[in-house]
């Protein structure tokens, strides 16, 4: 569960006002789009949402810690509860797929027999099980943001952040992407995932929040494409 | 920690060593470098105090005693020389074999004829002292002794000694500081460069949860492998090149006579050198990744 309330974000260098008094709350299980323009504040909720940055005022919830108070020591541990794709996939380039996706894992400790039951079937879930042994370099873009998503996955997360995860692939792979996503969601995640594909969003529908200047300006659930169509 | 993550990050650093072999080498370099201006300014240090050491022992003061004193009176002398404090070493040289020794060390022992049986040199005390520097105290003390004739002692060489190691000393312990010094900000612009290049690494590791011990320790590895890879080629090349100077200098003889007799052969220190060169390395390398790696994750935390 994600929960904002009334949060302020400013940057003291540029004096920028990124988010102001925003409050919104994403239940367990559901599925959401940020939306909004670049510079919206969009960016600035995903860094808040993984404590990589503090809000100047307000409150921020998620998955049960309260991010305004959490201390420093307890940050790792608050992360691994949080699957993130992002839009330039963050692969070690060092690592091969399963090591990329299997180091999550090592991260937590997590006992070998694990390791090797699970990076097999989160790769498997992606469509990647024939690319253990490539690295990042020797995958397309699409592979590699598939890669990515099972990275967020195999930690079996209660919130899955997807920042603009469809920025670098062509749009019929970002289709499939988002599909995807979906039926992890059926599966109990909950997603977030920041866009700013708008007709792509218009063709799924669900729950969408637009982000402008800062502000929570929409925030609904519209129905998509698909469903009209129905 | 379990037995197996530790395992695994250890493993990790070997790895990391072959993956950036690159800032590897940059570092390796620099190490092996600073590691060699180090150990060679330490090495030339102990070796010249040694050389002076060598000239200082066999540096004498002869103590002439006057014709009248009787056996047991020049004994007296010879325990008050002794109980002087800074006299190391008391011989007692007679006037016969003062006189033989002249004769035997002359090519020309023919005009000690004229003499006619008589000898006109007095018995003596040869002395070393312990502390050159304390010289001219030493022989003041010994020229106050009664029945002494008068001292003999190199002073000018003395004073010449002392002063070229009171400036060595200095210029010694100025080079090594300066060397040291040198050496640790380049080691640390080095391994900085090194962490900065894996910035992105240390980032994706961090977004997945990774603590920062867990972050830090192939790093801590990592430099500890390169050091000690490093300490070990700057222990064979000193090996090497010691040996080199040593065997040509010995092929010089004048050279023994002005105390470069007195080079430390290198299988007297073989061991504590190693171990320097390699317990230094392997330290330098490990602290120099871990505060880097540390510096950029306080950076990062503070400008996330």
């Amino acid at each position: 569960m994600v929960e904002l309330k009334h949060v302020c974000v400013r940057y003291e260098s540029t004096g920028v006002e990124a988010l102001s008094d925003v409050s919104l709350k994403v239940e367990d299980g559901e599925f959401a789009f940020v939306i909004g323009r670049s510079g919206a504040g969009k960016s600035t909720l995903i860094k808040l949402l993984l404590k990589e940055l503090d809000a100047n005022s307000g409150q921020v919830y998620v998955n049960g810690y309260d991010l305004t108070k959490l201390k420093k020591r307890k940050v790792p541990e608050f992360r691994r509860t949080i699957g993130v794709v992002f839009q330039d996939y963050r692969l070690i380039d060092t690592m091969t797929v399963y090591e990329n996706i299997a180091f999550v894992l090592r991260v937590i400790d997590a006992p070998k027999k694990q390791i090797r039951k699970r990076v097999p079937y989160v790769m498997s879930l992606v469509g990647l099980q024939d690319k253990a042994d490539c690295y990042p370099s020797e995958l397309s873009g699409g592979e590699q943001q598939r890669c990515a998503l099972a990275r967020a996955l195999v930690n079996d997360p209660a919130l899955l952040i997807a920042d603009e995860p469809t920025g670098n692939v062509d749009p019929e792979l970002a289709y499939e992407l988002v599909e995807l996503l979906q039926g992890i969601n059926a599966c109990g995640t909950t997603i977030l995932m920041v866009t700013h594909a708008h007709e792509m969003v218009r063709h799924f529908g669900g729950r969408i929040i637009n982000i402008s200047e800062g502000e929570v300006v929409f925030d609904e659930v519209i129905g998509g494409a698909e469903i009209e169509a129905e | 920690m379990k037995l197996s993550s530790f395992r695994y990050l250890v493993r990790q650093g070997f790895d990391n060593v072959w993956k950036n072999r690159v800032m590897a080498f940059a570092s390796f370099c620099v190490l092996l470098v600073s590691l060699l201006l180090v150990g060679i300014s330490v090495l030339f240090y102990i070796n010249i105090n040694a050389i002076i050491g060598g000239i200082e022992d066999k540096n004498e003061a002869i103590i002439y005693l006057v014709d009248e004193a009787s056996e047991e009176r020049v004994n007296e002398i010879g325990d008050t020389l002794r109980s002087l404090g800074n006299v190391s070493e008391v011989t007692f040289v007679s006037r016969d074999a003062a006189l033989s020794n002249l004769q035997n060390d002359t090519e020309y022992p023919e005009i000690f004829q004229s003499l006619g049986g008589d000898n006109p040199l007095p018995d003596a005390y040869r002395i070393k002292v312990a502390d050159i520097t304390k010289m001219n105290d030493t022989m003041k003390a010994a020229e106050k002794i009664p029945d002494v004739l008068y001292v003999r002692s190199p002073d000018t060489f003395v004073e010449l000694l002392t002063e070229i190691r009171r400036i060595f000393t200095i210029v010694a312990f100025a080079v090594i500081i300066a060397m040291l010094i040198v050496s640790m900000v380049i080691i640390s612009n080095t391994t900085r460069a090194s962490v900065f290049s894996r910035r992105r690494e240390i980032s994706i590791m961090q977004s997945v949860g990774a603590t920062k011990a867990f972050i830090r320790f192939p790093f801590f590895i990592e430099g500890m492998i390169n050091g000690f890879l490093a300490g070990a080629f700057a222990m064979l090349l000193t090996w090497f090149s010691y040996n080199s100077l040593v065997e040509l200098l010995g092929k010089f003889d004048g050279l023994s006579s002005i105390g470069f007799g007195n080079v430390i052969p290198y299988s007297r220190i073989a061991l504590p050198v190693a171990l320097a060169y390699v317990a230094a390395g392997s330290l330098i390398g490990a602290i120099g990744s871990v505060l880097s790696t540390r510096v950029h994750l306080k950076y990062r935390a503070a400008n996330m």
